[in-house]
């Protein structure tokens, strides 16, 4: 029970300023936004499967752009959007890997199961493994070139395109495109030869 | 690799890309002339740029979609089996699970991944956690363990049925009674976890609990101040365990103490302010600081005086000015000013309430039975409640008479022709079917996403009730159910209350209107052999699981909420898009259970779709209930939104209802 009714009383000047605090470098804001960008990642997931059973495409950056559209009504100012993108992304980010890793562990986990491991879960071992080895890398290509690894962050975790990429980072398009490629081949190359 | 050694690959590496393929081979050979290395590098990115081909194109949440949904149910933590996700919280995913060597329910909390990594604030979470798992109180959550599994960072607690404080406010009145009781036992808890030097840090109506059976529940012991920076210090010569909070300005600032506003040293005076300000508000349903941004309310609390309870618009706030001296005493700014323990809080709470009893003793003695007899009862299935309605709803249609509507007579369509749109009556069966269709994708489109096209035979049946109802337009003379156009103007002064109760559960305010237009009940009390009665139809059990008495049933402001959580929890059972919730609709009527099982009835049929409109294409594969009285159930709910939408069309006098929602 702890808490976990505290998302409902993030309010919009709330989100506001923890958007505004977590931009401006205050990782603890992180763990205030979690629950409630969970919620709404939920929520686009669950559009997401959705829709891909009736065989529709999807645009990912229209269905974040619904979710904060939603969360701040009005209230919240416009250049918060890519404060709200960015988290988003990084909220995406640890929750993938976050349970990438638990699902590697439970591979080791002991005792009578009910439920035969595979079947429990949503990931794949193989893709718990590529996400890992992903996150690893993404990490490294950060200590390298940070704007890189966010670019990637944004695009790959946040489902952002290329333009929103861009208007978050305050960088042009041409950058994005450019930082794109050239981190995409760092990581491929990164990921194979950890193979 | 040097970050500078890198930017230099790149360089070479982007010029490589925007040449040619062919072309690149060569271009490294002249522009790499005597660094191999950097001919290696570049080589090697460009033919993984070329291989990578859609790696990491598509968004991860297109492969991982299902992760996000299915989460970890079935998993095993340690001895933990996780059943249910019951939320997020500032830190991380509360589950709902089994201790497997045991086999009682606990609420499992898993910390995240990077916040297990970093191991400073990981040992004080810890230290902290079992710190306030020594605490032993009834009033306190109880923490069961503080572990760690392959890596997975946990705590499992006493799992609790219930509602927080902020919840029941929200939902209903407290009387004085309760409100002296809540704050009573928090304030004893507080007593016991302060004297082994645990300071709450954040008392809050949202940590705060009250089972099912009326015990309360102080959540978050030793957490709160976890998610603060890292800094922590213990100071010295006060007695009371301090620490300083610099940069703390996370979560509701409402109930934050001066000190805590300032970054200041806190000590157990810290809670009791927070314990005003809840005491406060339960009094007044007002907080008394608060301000349009965090920073305007961490002024208030700084600088500024409540309001006396005396100025109170609610009566509980009237009635208890022999509260003020104690609200006053807890909300002084200044520490020294304050209570100096819970226990003095306490003997001034017990002296009060004496004199309160004293009093205005009946008052108080007549709610105390409330209490108790109001909100223990369990909540029972709303099955049998939803059974009830269908007769209530089948009685009603069934009984309204089937009136052909009026020929317009010439010159009458020469002037809706004219005018921007055509009255209903003047339609044309075909235009009538147009209308109909278009306004069910409208409301549908109200009620969340994924309208759905209707079929033929799906439309006329909402037309057939729309023709029913338009027939009752116009003055009536019949008192006990009324005209529609009555039912509609009955309707409108609850719109607001309305719209605000399901607003707050995130229900589609259309149905909180409509849904009890379709009962006409807005000013008769429909009473049935069960007791079902009132604006949205319970059972006298059901509507007491969701906090309203028996008595209450005919009280839209008791109600109104109660529909839209008990819609809302209907919802969290079968989905929040437009056509989930057309499953949602007969939910209120069969129950959950059966919605379920009958789609999984026909879901090998042909254009199966998972909505109200298959079960309605195949209703002969279902049972006789649903052919008698749940067929006609959404089709009635579209009907009245149809019409209470547009008025204009069925010459009704009143705005649309739903303008009226704010």
């Amino acid at each position: 029970m702890l808490n976990f009714t505290s998302m409902k009383t993030v309010t919009a000047d709330n989100l506001t300023a923890l958007l505004v605090e977590w931009h401006e470098g205050d990782e603890a804001a992180l763990d205030r936004l979690m629950p409630l960008v969970y919620e709404q990642l939920r929520s686009i997931a669950h559009r997401y499967v959705r829709r891909e059973r009736d065989g529709h495409t999807l645009q990912t950056s229209a269905l974040v752009n619904e979710a904060y559209l939603r969360l701040a009504d009005q209230k919240v100012v416009w250049q918060n959007r890519s404060h709200f993108f960015a988290v988003t992304a990084r909220v995406m980010r640890h929750i993938l890997i976050d349970h990438a890793r638990r699902r590697r562990y439970a591979k080791h986990g002991g005792g009578a199961r009910q439920v035969p491991i595979e079947e429990a879960s949503a990931m794949s071992m193989e893709r718990a493994a590529e996400l890992i080895a992903l996150e690893e890398a993404l990490d490294e290509l950060a200590k390298l070139d940070q704007r890189k690894s966010r670019v990637v962050e944004l695009r790959y975790f946040g489902g952002l395109s290329l333009e929103e990429t861009a208007d978050v980072l305050k960088i042009s398009l041409m950058t994005v495109r450019r930082d794109w490629r050239a981190a995409k081949a760092w990581l491929y190359r990164r990921l194979k030869e950890a193979e | 690799m040097k970050a500078e050694r890198w930017h230099e690959i790149e360089t070479v590496l982007q010029d490589a890309l925007d040449r040619p393929p062919l072309e690149r081979a060569s271009f490294l050979q002249d522009v790499c002339a005597g660094d191999e290395e950097l001919k290696t590098e570049a080589t090697t990115l460009i033919a993984a740029y070329e291989e990578a081909g859609d790696f990491i194109e598509q968004p991860a949440i297109a492969q991982d979609a299902h992760v996000l949904l299915d989460d970890d149910i079935g998993r095993e933590i340690g001895p933990y089996r996780i059943i249910e996700r019951l939320g997020a919280g500032g830190m991380g995913e509360v589950y709902l699970a089994q201790d497997t060597r045991l086999s009682r329910l606990v609420a499992l909390k898993l910390l995240p991944v990077y916040f297990a990594s970093d191991s400073e604030r990981l040992r004080r979470f810890q230290s902290e956690a079992r710190a306030a798992s020594a605490l032993n109180h009834p009033n306190i959550l109880t923490i069961y363990e503080v572990g760690e599994s392959d890596g997975i960072y946990f705590i499992a607690t006493e799992f609790i049925d219930g509602k927080t404080i902020g919840e029941l406010m929200r939902e209903q009145e407290l009387s004085l009674e309760e409100v002296l009781d809540c704050v009573e036992q928090v304030a004893s808890a507080l007593a016991v976890a302060h004297a082994a030097g645990i300071v709450h840090r954040d008392i809050k109506p949202e940590n705060i609990m009250r089972r099912h059976d009326g015990l309360l529940k102080i959540l978050d012991f030793g957490i709160a101040k976890l998610s603060e920076a890292p800094d922590s210090v213990q100071s010295e010569g006060t007695g009371f365990p301090t620490h300083t909070e610099a940069g703390l300005v996370l979560g509701t600032v409402n109930y934050m103490s001066p000190e805590q506003a300032r970054g200041l040293a806190v000590d157990v005076r810290t809670d009791i302010w927070s314990l005003g300000v809840v005491l406060y508000e339960m009094l007044t349903k007002r907080l008394p600081f608060s301000g349009a941004t965090r920073m305007d309310t961490m002024v208030a609390i700084l600088d500024r005086q409540p309001a006396p309870l005396s100025q109170s618009t609610s009566e509980l706030g009237l009635s208890a000015p022999v509260l003020q001296p104690i609200v006053d005493k807890c909300l002084c700014k200044d520490v020294s000013g304050r209570y100096r323990t819970v226990g003095d809080l306490l003997e001034d709470l017990k002296r009060t309430r004496e004199q309160l009893s004293d009093k205005v003793g009946p008052a108080i003695g007549r709610r105390t039975s409330g209490w108790t007899g109001r909100l223990s009862p369990r909540f029972v299935s709303a099955t049998l409640g939803a059974v009830v309605l269908v007769i209530a709803i089948a009685g009603t249609l069934l009984y309204w008479p089937a009136v052909v509507p009026r020929q317009p007579s010439a010159s009458e369509t020469a002037e809706a022709t004219a005018k921007a749109g055509k009255l209903y009556s003047q339609m044309s069966e075909r235009e009538r079917l147009d209308f109909v269709a278009e306004q069910e994708q409208r409301i549908s489109s109200m009620m969340g996403d994924r309208p759905v096209k209707l079929d033929e035979k799906a439309v006329r049946v909402i037309k057939a009730r729309v023709d029913r109802y338009a027939a009752r337009t116009g003055p009536s003379t019949d008192p006990e159910t009324g005209s529609t156009t009555a039912v509609y103007e009955r309707a409108q002064p609850y719109v607001p209350l309305i719209a605000r109760s399901f607003a707050a559960r995130k229900v589609p305010v259309i149905i909180g209107i409509y849904l009890p237009v379709i009962e006409s009940a807005y000013h008769h009390c429909y009473e049935s052999a069960l007791g079902s009665k009132g604006l949205y139809q319970f059972l006298p059990s059901t509507a007491a699981g969701y906090g309203v008495s028996r008595e209450e049933m005919c009280d839209v402001e008791k109600m109104a909420p109660a529909a839209a959580h008990y819609i809302a929890d209907r919802m969290a059972e079968l989905g929040e898009d437009s056509q989930s919730v057309t499953l949602v609709l007969i939910s209120y009527n069969r129950g959950a259970e059966w919605v379920r099982d009958s789609l999984r009835q026909l879901r090998g049929t042909e254009n199966y779709s998972r909505n109200f409109w298959t079960l309605l294409a195949n209703q002969e594969k279902l049972d006789e209930g649903f052919r008698r009285e749940t067929a006609g159930y959404v089709p009635s709910f579209f009907a009245a939104a149809i019409i209470g939408e547009n008025p204009e069309v069925f010459g009704l006098p009143t705005p649309p209802l739903s303008t009226l929602a704010d």
